[in-house]
């Protein structure tokens, strides 16, 4: 367990299933502090169900969620949030009738903080993505699939994280969307130290981003390393690049 | 049914003549197979019990042709007013429409204000207005549950009915359990004493009661959203109408209970003797005084809930009733608790419920469990919905409008309800989001612009 112990979030041995259907057979995971970590993988791997299993929905059946140091596995979600883990999640699930300045709010509400982190919080979300300060007024689902993303990721922001959790933030967006919002994520990462965990189909740009990978097959990792060397691999290229895609 | 997507835009007459043609035999065909045993066959009990029918195919028949010729009629007239929603009203007009607008509430509140000394000399306009207020309120309590956090509550009702027999029988033997009394004489008040003021001292104490009964809703339904979170509110509706209704020895049960105390203005009651409201103000008494104050009392009540809907919804506790309502899931991952999201929904939206059942319950002196059937969950409900949910003022003009309508067409006598269901299928097919469907932002932006320059300028982040 020594690397449990500097990590920012270990994960051992994770079993966790829908019903009698396994999704996680035991997997393991590391985060460390200021890490942007990738974990890539084809349709129904597991991958999504990892990061929520993280917030309790799938609860664990076997194995550990350490953060910092503490065991979460059995935390309700609101709980796992407070802890600053913030999740922009798969599908981004905005507030479609609040307005963006609403959704932002919203992300603050429930974690700790005086009013001036909070503005500091803001100012460091539209500084970031100047398209939701144009924005504010607006509600959240006349956005463009974009604008959401980046207001699902700022939302996530507003409660300062110590690590954030990003699904999919690439689906279904334009090329050009995509690598504006990914040079966020390394700006974030690189400017406040923000440790990431990245889930996506998009491997080419996952693995460039992220200093490390895993890779997810049927519910196990196969396969970790550093980003770009998991990217050289003929099997990562031939499964996932060349074949992938269209993903 | 005929493929939609040659529909609108149908080039050739003919085609569409077809079309019109195939939609209307099976608009018939349908009617045929609905009507025919409720229209066709009539069945009634004979002198000696047995069952004597008889078949009316003239009157199905009648049916089922006015259904053939509506049809026809109403595609005809789509095609003529062709797609809806392409009108777009000039500049002046709409602006004209946002200054209306913003007149709006203030007018009501001004004209609500005045409506007892408008209509002073008239009783039934008095007792009316009384009625549209407590609809009001209750449209705001609801509004809470169902607009704000988006539970779909069809048990409303049982709040109102908590509320209301709380008062009643609080108010009128002290607390229901004897012996409960004489086990624990320290948590005996005794409400008997309270004489003047027993209005003031029980109209919290029914708010809270219900609310607790909505936590005690609440538990059970934690989990469940939608149509499923709809019949188990109706169903609890339903438990505490039956409970109200076979509990004899408390409730009384269908007789109800008569002989509630009448509100006092704080103290003062509004009687024609010395000690009477009028010998104090130095006016001769009225009856009408009592339903002045009346109407001031639900008015302000309203207002209340109003006011603290409004605080409630610029607090985090607000907005987390919205945005559970746009989506659970993306609300547990913000660090949301649902569970005491959803209770103190349903806990604060009861309450008032339990406030309005308390006014019903002095306001008539008299309450039976006739008073809290489904109907009134379904009425209130309607006034919700109708209204937008989630918006104060549409929830007002819809009480304003559904109860004030449910009068003026009572001319009808049985026909009422017909045009009743008619005009509100009209309406949610020109307003689908209810008369106002638009939502007004909590967070606004006067401060924001100044900090993030400032920190911008700092050279921050």
């Amino acid at each position: 367990m020594s690397a449990a112990a500097t990590s920012l979030l270990a994960i051992r041995g994770l079993r966790a299933a829908y019903g009698k259907i396994e999704a996680l057979k035991g997997v393991d995971l590391d985060i460390k502090p200021g890490e942007i970590v990738a974990l890539i993988g084809a349709n129904g791997a597991g991958k999504s169900t990892l990061m929520m299993s993280i917030f309790g929905r799938p609860r664990a059946r076997a194995g550990h969620i350490l953060f910092d140091g503490r065991d979460i596995t059995a935390l309700p979600a609101h709980e796992v949030a407070r802890l600053r883990i913030a999740q922009s999640p798969e599908g981004r699930r905005i507030f479609p009738r609040m307005t963006v300045a609403e959704n932002l709010q919203m992300g603050a509400d429930a974690t700790p903080g005086s009013d001036a982190e909070r503005a500091a919080s803001l100012a460091r979300v539209l500084k970031l993505f100047p398209r939701l300060d144009e924005r504010m007024t607006q509600r959240g689902g006349t956005l463009s699939g974009g604008e959401q993303q980046m207001l699902a990721i700022g939302r996530a922001l507003m409660s300062r994280p110590r690590l954030l959790l990003l699904d999919e933030p690439s689906l279904g967006l334009a090329p050009l969307i995509t690598k504006q919002i990914f040079a966020a994520i390394r700006t974030l990462n690189r400017e406040d130290r923000l440790t990431v965990l990245i889930v996506e189909q998009n491997a080419n740009h996952a693995l460039r981003l992220a200093h490390r990978g895993y890779v997810m097959v049927n519910g196990l990792i196969t396969m970790s390393g550093p980003g770009l060397e998991l990217l050289q691999r003929p099997e990562i290229r031939a499964a996932y690049l060349e074949g992938g895609r269209h993903g | 049914m005929a493929a939609p997507a040659s529909y609108p835009a149908s080039a050739e007459p003919t085609a569409g003549f077809a079309f019109i043609l195939k939609k209307a035999v099976i608009s018939a065909l349908v009617a045929l197979v609905l009507f025919f045993l409720m229209i066709g066959i009539r069945t009634e009990a004979g002198s000696s019990g047995q069952l004597i029918y008889w078949t009316r195919f003239g009157e199905l028949a009648s049916i089922v042709g006015a259904v053939f010729v509506g049809s026809i009629v109403i595609e005809l007239l789509r095609r003529w007013i062709g797609p809806v929603g392409g009108v777009e009203l000039p500049a002046s007009v709409r602006g004209g429409f946002a200054v209306l607008g913003r007149l709006l509430a203030p007018a009501l509140l001004i004209f609500a204000l005045l409506v007892p000394v408008i209509f002073y000399n008239q009783r039934y306009l008095l007792d009316l207005a009384i009625l549209v207020m407590t609809y009001v309120m209750l449209g705001w309590g609801l509004n809470i549950v169902v607009g704000l956090a988006g539970l779909l509550d069809l048990g409303y009702v049982a709040f109102y009915a908590v509320g209301a027999y709380s008062y009643a029988l609080l108010a009128q033997s002290g607390l229901p359990f004897p012996h409960f009394i004489d086990t624990y004489p320290y948590v005996a008040l005794d409400f008997l004493q309270l004489g003047q003021w027993a209005f003031w001292v029980l109209l919290p104490v029914s708010g809270l009661l219900a609310a607790l009964w909505g936590v005690i809703l609440g538990f059970p339904v934690l989990r469940l959203r939608g149509d499923y979170l709809a019949i188990v509110t109706l169903a609890f509706g339903e438990i505490i109408r039956l409970v109200i209704l076979n509990w004899q020895d408390l409730t009384g049960g269908p007789n109800g209970i008569s002989g509630i105390p009448r509100p006092t203005v704080f103290g003062i009651p509004l009687t024609p003797g010395e000690n009477g409201f009028a010998a104090m103000i130095g006016v001769p008494f009225s009856p009408t005084h009592r339903l002045v104050f009346l109407f001031y009392l639900i008015l302000a009540l309203a207002l209340i809930t109003n006011w603290v809907t409004i605080r409630l919804r610029r607090l985090p506790i607000g907005r987390a009733w919205e945005a559970m309502r746009e989506d659970e899931v993306a609300c547990r991952a913000l660090g949301i608790n649902i569970t005491t999201t959803k209770l103190s929904a349903f806990a604060i939206g009861a309450m008032f419920g339990g406030f309005a059942g308390a006014f019903f319950a002095t306001r008539q002196g008299f309450i039976s469990p006739e008073s809290f059937s489904f109907q009134e969950s379904a009425l209130v409900l309607a006034i919700v919905v109708l209204g937008g949910m989630g918006s104060q003022l549409g929830v007002a003009l819809a009480a304003i409008a559904m109860i004030g309508g449910f009068e003026l067409f009572r001319g009808l006598d049985q026909f009422r309800m017909l045009v009743f269901g008619g005009v509100m299928v009209l309406l949610m097919i020109w307003r689908p989001r209810g008369l106002i469907g638009h939502r007004a932002p909590t967070v606004f932006l006067q401060k924001r612009t100044e900090i993030s320059a400032s920190l911008v300028k700092e050279g921050h982040g």
